[in-house]
């Protein structure tokens, strides 16, 4: 269910994904309840642009995403949504900077959110090799483990890297802290502690968004959900 | 035109068209609002008491922030626990070495944040609850949340604010927790690691071990942490003039560490939280131009000073690629809670875990004088002990949980 208070909301429903016109897309975004903190006005100054780490490298500035969201031309946004807005790295400079006190990473953040809760077409893309995080994340709430170190995936990290992958379990264990001497998880996260964590996905969305946008990643979670539960609730 | 039309006209833009006039007065502090709100009975705050041994400082906009020292729960990191493992264990080894209390458990997520920055899929309310619910768990042990990631610290500030302003996030984080068993709960103070490291650091630096005056070194500080809500971030005086957040320098000054500027200070590390896994020309292009490459070059730094997971990975793995173009950097990467536990006698291997460093660290302790290879020969026959199923040192006795 959407949470709609009117004039704003806080977050979207999964079952609009697919709804994408331009105009539905610009309202999601101007009535976040995040909206007014993120934009207040934009002097066209280009400070946030000037220390921006991604203008630097790539063809993006957040003076452009600002004044496009602020003219109300919904088309242009929604090409925006599309690829331009995922260069940024989110370190939130812009934001410090900002004379009045906007925060185009903040605002990029809602486009985001946007763009994903609605499904857009090149969300499926961008994400895909977002996959290893996305699963780590929705089944234990680790974001990132020891075992997603591998050198097949970061070559360019160096000839040290094949050592991290190699008796990982034992060196794991030479880590003299508990929590942390596993490998397919940052630290031992407890089944109870997963199991809260599907309800509060569950409650606000987010379980519902992964079925419609990546039902293969789903199902492989909801498996791994499902034992958890199993788990706990023979334990109890 | 007459001078007094020409102000009535400027107060008239300032105020009511491009909202310029948001400058002239400090933002409320939420931590007031956060009092009236428990005074309500709509939310409670986690309280810093006489327990915690709490120390005061000074936030950016003069106003002041308690820092508890002690009774703290680890709120670890994913990426300092999955890929930094000397990080938290620094952590732990110097509060076992200043007779510390803490709780390192089980039952607590990560903030989430990473994956929401880089892919958007989660929302407000999803992030909200999480960061309640690991609060909340914090609460009813009886200990503080003290928060490891740079990430979770931004994080958990926007969120405390939201909360703070918005009722209807309120309501929907509280029934989302009744459904857990658990109730709205906030910090009296978000706080991260490297103010707990910069209240203490006087103690700290007594531990040191080791002469640290000839080693250079340049501080990057983590965007995440400084940059979100940047006025609950510690300023101090005698630090850049005040006009720089003074924790890791100032740990760095107090351990007898030269701290040497550079002129990309203030840039992000390029991690970019999608880039580092989907758009890594960016971060390696970003990481090597715009900071390694200057704090040798500029700065000639031994060793590069982080307060942040994400910035420590990208700093520091993204160093041997450049050889590909000419960038023949070997610039040691590692957290000022590593240094600091170095300097103070924290075995390299077993304790620092430098060895999951990928960037050569090993000249820059030859030059403190710590003998890392003993300590490699020491590591290498514990692997094989553990191996032949010795049972795994700790520096902590876990709960039963």
């Amino acid at each position: 269910m959407s949470q709609d208070l009117g004039d704003v909301h806080l977050r979207l429903d999964p079952d609009d994904v697919g709804i994408q016109d331009a105009d539905s897309l610009l309202k999601a975004i101007r009535t976040d309840v995040r909206y007014h903190e993120a934009v207040h006005g934009c002097l066209n100054c280009g400070v946030c642009s000037g220390s921006c780490p991604s203008h630097r490298f790539f063809d993006y500035s957040p003076r452009v995403v600002v004044q496009t969201v602020l003219s109300g031309d919904a088309e242009a946004v929604k090409d925006m949504m599309d690829e331009y807005i995922w260069a940024c790295a989110q370190c939130y400079t812009c934001a410090m900077r900002c004379p009045l006190q906007n925060s185009p990473g903040g605002l990029v953040m809602i486009m985001r959110e946007v763009a994903v809760w609605r499904g857009m077409e090149a969300v499926h893309r961008l994400l895909k090799p977002y996959g290893r995080v996305l699963l780590k994340v929705l089944s234990l709430g680790n974001q990132l483990t020891p075992d997603m170190i591998q050198p097949d995936f970061f070559p360019d990290w160096g000839p040290k890297i094949p050592w991290s992958s190699t008796d990982l379990a034992i060196k794991r264990k030479a880590i003299p802290v508990y929590t942390l001497q596993v490998t397919t998880s940052a630290w031992r996260v407890s089944p109870e502690t997963s199991y809260e964590l599907y309800t509060i996905y569950e409650e606000t969305g987010v379980f519902k968004l992964i079925e419609q946008i990546d039902p293969n990643l789903y199902e492989v979670v909801a498996d791994m959900v499902e034992e958890v539960r199993d788990t706990v609730d023979s334990a109890q | 035109m007459a001078t007094e039309l020409r102000t009535t006209g400027w107060d008239f833009v300032t105020t009511k068209v491009d909202k310029r006039a948001i400058q002239r007065q400090n933002p409320d502090d939420p931590r007031e609002h956060l009092r009236e709100l428990e005074a309500r009975g709509e939310v409670k705050i986690i309280p810093i008491t006489e327990e915690n041994q709490p120390i005061e400082v000074e936030t950016l906009l003069g106003r002041t922030k308690l820092i508890p020292t002690t009774k703290l729960w680890h709120h670890k990191s994913c990426g300092q626990c999955g890929n930094i493992p000397g990080y938290p264990t620094s952590i732990i080894w110097l509060m076992n070495r200043l007779g510390l209390e803490y709780l390192d458990e089980t039952h607590q997520t990560s903030c989430t944040a990473w994956n929401y920055h880089g892919s958007g899929t989660s929302n407000l309310v999803a992030l909200a609850s999480v960061a309640v619910r690991n609060w909340h768990r914090a609460y009813e042990t009886g200990y503080f949340p003290l928060i490891h990631c740079g990430t979770s610290f931004g994080n958990y500030k926007e969120i405390r604010n939201l909360l703070v302003e918005h009722k209807e996030l309120r309501d929907e984080v509280r029934r989302i927790m009744a459904k857990v068993g658990r109730e709205l709960v906030i910090p009296q103070e978000i706080v991260h690691y490297s103010e707990w490291l910069h209240v203490l650091r006087k103690r700290v630096a007594a531990l040191k071990v080791y002469d640290a005056s000839q080693v250079v070194t340049t501080v990057h500080p983590a965007c995440h942490v400084w940059k979100m809500i940047p006025d609950d971030v510690i300023y101090d005086r005698e630090i850049y003039g005040g006009e720089r957040p003074a924790p890791t320098t100032a740990i760095l000054l107090e351990l007898g560490a030269k701290v040497r500027d550079y002129s990309t200070w203030y840039d992000c590390c390029g991690f970019g939280f999608r880039h580092i896994l989907t758009e890594r020309e960016f971060s390696r292009s970003f990481s090597l131009e715009r900071k390694i490459k200057v704090m040798v070059e500029e700065a000639q730094s031994d060793v590069a000073i982080t307060q942040d997971t994400g910035c420590t990975t990208t700093l520091d793995k993204n160093q041997w690629i450049g050889k590909a173009h000419g960038y023949h950097y070997d610039l040691p990467v590692m957290a000022d809670v590593q240094f600091a536990a170095l300097l103070a006698g924290a075995d390299p291997y077993k304790v620092v875990q430098l060895q999951w460093h990928t960037a050569g660290w090993e000249n820059l302790l030859d030059k403190i004088g710590i003998d890392w290879r003993a300590s490699k020969k020491r590591y290498e026959a514990y692997l094989e002990e553990l191996k032949n199923g010795a049972v795994p040192e700790q520096l902590y006795l876990a709960p039963n949980d």
